[in-house]
Order: structure tokens, then C-alpha cells, then sequence
């Protein structure tokens, strides 16, 4: 559908309903970016190879960079990081409860399965954002696809392997099945604002279209392995877009916030700052 | 519950800034560049604007011996009644090195005598890429030991 829609122009051209319906859009990119790069430095020290350590330090480090450019383009509405991350609650954030879940101690193949998972609804979700009616977002789109290509590629390739091992295959098949309807929660609505959406042209493509995308490629290609995917699964509840969470996030959170609440923080000192 | 959509229904997310409201922060895509049109390096420049360049050209990436300018990070720079504002990306949107970087351009800009206050906007199109790097900044990051070769 390449219907040609009206630019919503600059931040501060946007009415009451057009802020809100592209404040929702950006708040699940950036806490969705955010949170699994959080999640992946617990295997930052224990993946099976130090060219693996590399790739998910890697990988975290390009989510966190993604991360900053939404948060940068919710602070054009004129929130502060102070505000968005680290005097926050929990029930604040938007991330679906895929990215929220601790990895299952000692099984690799938890993590490459939801990256796996995680990366293909990226790859999907960014490809609706290319031509949105939003410039901020069209922009920095662009620039985040270049940079999530390797992703896939590294999650298909350990998939590869692993498919081969009687083993892994096990371990691969039951985190899939384990994970599937977490990740489902991707795809969910945060409420009545996923109409504008649409509407409005921020994105082009609806949740639904968007789903039946990602479940089309990820099992022809889990299939293809010999994997079974568990298409009939309903999304998890909590979705985690209702600002409802499982107690995993509850505790993450208070990690992420501890050092800046324990040094009596309000706000966040930057590098090189003059004073 | 409440009858009302305001439960679960209702999107909003709440706001520690209950003032918050778009307010003068600068960071906007404010114009609209093709792939063509940047890098902007400078060249053909005259009088204080040759001077700004000048002292763009001094800022290095922190991680490799070349300028920003020949590395094709800046993307436009305006001069108004002695105040500086440039236009620039960077190499990678993780880069931890983004507050040096931008503080270091905004310094060298308004170092130079005629430049009162000088700003750099962060901008994210067009994409960055090697082809942007100027011949200058091809051999420099060849020398650095880095292939540009495609």
C-alpha cells in the first residue's frame, strides 16, 4: 500500500492526537531496545566462546545505541532521561515481556532462540516505520536497519548449528516453545491509540499484518530445520504493552535504577560536563 | 474498574515531567538533505567561515587518527551574526564517544575569533557511510591501517 500520506512535520507541528499516537510508537521501540540490551549483558560473561561474548556485547551495545536515538526522539516532546529511565517505575514501560524474562541459567540456546525471535520482529517492525508519515522516526529507521542485518544473520547461523546436534536440537525446540507465546506479546496493541497509528500513517503496516509477517518467515525457517513452532499459542499475559509485567521486570528495574537512587541522584551527570 | 475506557484501554504513559511539552530543545531533523548533498567538507569556503572549517577539520574521531570532517560526519554548518551551527552524524548510533565528539566540534567552532557561541545538531539522514569519507580521509584511515576498499 503505498498510499501517500500527509507529513506530520517537526515535533512541535503535531497536535494533541498526532504526540500521542507517535509518543506509543516510540515508547515500545525504546523500551523494547532498551530492556533486551539490559537482558543480554548477563551472557556477556558466560557465552559459550569469546567470539559469542563479543557478538552479544555487540548486539547489546547496538540495541542500547537504538535505544538512545527513541528516548532522543521522546525527549523532543520535552521529557528528560531523568524522567524516562532512572525516576521511573516499572509499570511506566511499554516493553513487551519477551525482552523482560531472565535467561534460563546455563542454556545458550534460550538466548539465540529469543534473539532469534526478537531480531525477525525487528527486521518486520522497522520495515513498517521505513516510509512513516513521521520524519524522526523515517530517519532514524534508516539508520537503525543497517545496523540490525547482522543480528538475524548471527542468530540463524548458531540456529544452523545447532540443528545438527541431537542435544541442542532438544534445548532449542523447548526454549522455542517456552518463548513463543512471550514473544507473541510483540504484536500486542497498548490500547485504543493503535488506531491513530495506523491511521495517521506512523506506521504502515498494522500489528496483525506485522505478526502474520514474522510468523511466516520464522517458520519457514524453523520448519525448515526441523524445529516445530507453536503457531496455535496464545500471547502471554501480562503483554507488558498494558504497563503490566512479570516480577523478573520488577526486579531488573531496581537494578537498573539502584546506582542512581544509592547516590542520591536527580540528574543524570553526563560526560565532560563543565562544572 | 471503572466503566469508563480509562483503565487498561487508555494508552498513557505516565509522566514524571508533568510539564513536559515540546519546548526548545534543538535536536530536530529540521532540514531535509538528499544523499548528494553531504558530506559538507567546506570546500570553496571564504573568510570566517574558512576559519570555522578550519578548526572543524582539527577534531578528530577519538578512536582513530582522522577528522570528522574527512570522515564526512559533518552535514552542513551556518553562520548567523557570529553564531555557529552544525549540522552532524556519527560513524555508529552506539557510539559511546558521542558527548566528546559533539562537545569537542561545538568547542573548536567556538574557539574561532568571530564565533561567539557555536551548537551542534544531531542528525540521523541521510545515512553515514565509507562512501562519504573524502579522498583525504580514505588515505588517513588507510594509513591508520584500515581497508576502505570495497
Amino acid at each position: 500500500m503505498a498510499t501517500t500520506r500527509t507529513d506530520l512535520g517537526s515535533p512541535e507541528e503535531l497536535s494533541e492526537r498526532e504526540q500521542r499516537a507517535v509518543e506509543a510508537q516510540l515508547f515500545r521501540l525504546a523500551d523494547d531496545e532498551y530492556i533486551q540490551a539490559e537482558r543480554y549483558t548477563f551472557w556477556q560473561v558466560r557465552a559459550p566462546t569469546l567470539e559469542s561474548d563479543l557478538a552479544v556485547a555487540n548486539n547489546a551495545q547496538d540495541e542500547l545505541g537504538h535505544a538512545r536515538l527513541w528516548y532522543d526522539a521522546i525527549q523532543m516532546f520535552g521529557y528528560t532521561e531523568e524522567s524516562l529511565l532512572w525516576e521511573s517505575e516499572p509499570d511506566d514501560f511499554q516493553h513487551s515481556t519477551l525482552v523482560e524474562l531472565p535467561f534460563s541459567e546455563g542454556d545458550w540456546a534460550d538466548a539465540i532462540v529469543r534473539g532469534y525471535l526478537y531480531d525477525v520482529a525487528e527486521d518486520v517492525r522497522l520495515a513498517a516505520l521505513e516510509d512513516s508519515s513521521y520524519e524522526v522516526i523515517r530517519n532514524r529507521t534508516s539508520r537503525i536497519q543497517g545496523e540490525e542485518d547482522y543480528h538475524v544473520e548471527l542468530a540463524r547461523s548458531w540456529l544452523e548449528r545447532m540443528a545438527t546436534d541431537e542435544e541442542a536440537s532438544e534445548r532449542v525446540q523447548a526454549a522455542l516453545d517456552r518463548l513463543y507465546p512471550y514473544a507473541l506479546t510483540l504484536f500486542e496493541p497498548v490500547g485504543d491509540v493503535e488506531a491513530d497509528i495506523e491511521e495517521l500513517g506512523i506506521r504502515t503496516a498494522s500489528l496483525d499484518e506485522m505478526r502474520g509477517e514474522w510468523e511466516e518467515r520464522i517458520t519457514a525457517f524453523l520448519t525448515d530445520l526441523g524445529f516445530e513452532v507453536p503457531t496455535d499459542a496464545e500471547p502471554a499475559t501480562p503483554t507488558g504493552r498494558d504497563n503490566q509485567h512479570t516480577d523478573h521486570w520488577h526486579d531488573l528495574h531496581e537494578e537498573m535504577v539502584s546506582a542512581y537512587r544509592n547516590l542520591g541522584r536527580h540528574e543524570a551527570t553526563k560526560l565532560m560536563d563543565d562544572e | 474498574m471503572s466503566s469508563e475506557p480509562d483503565g487498561p484501554e487508555e494508552y498513557d504513559r505516565p509522566r514524571a515531567d508533568a510539564e513536559a511539552a515540546p519546548c526548545g530543545y534543538t535536536d530536530y531533523e529540521t532540514k531535509e538533505r538528499t544523499a548528494e548533498e553531504v558530506p559538507a567538507t567546506g570546500e570553496g569556503a571564504e573568510g570566517l567561515e574558512r576559519e570555522v572549517w578550519a578548526a572543524l577539520y582539527e577534531v578528530e574521531d577519538p578512536e582513530m587518527p582522522v577528522s570528522v570532517v574527512d570522515l564526512g560526519l559533518i552535514y552542513g554548518l551556518e553562520l548567523d551574526d557570529g553564531k555557529a551551527t552544525i549540522d552532524m552524524t556519527l560513524t555508529y548510533s552506539g557510539c559511546p564517544a558521542r558527548e566528546i565528539i559533539l562537545e569537542e566540534v561545538e568547542e573548536a567552532a567556538a574557539g574561532v575569533d568571530g564565533v561567539d557561541d557555536a551548537e551542534v545538531r544531531l542528525v540521523w539522514a541521510p545515512d553515514w557511510s565509507l562512501d562519504l569519507v573524502t579522498e583525504q580521509g580514505k588515505e588517513a584511515l588507510r594509513e591508520f591501517g584500515i581497508s576502505v576498499e570495497r
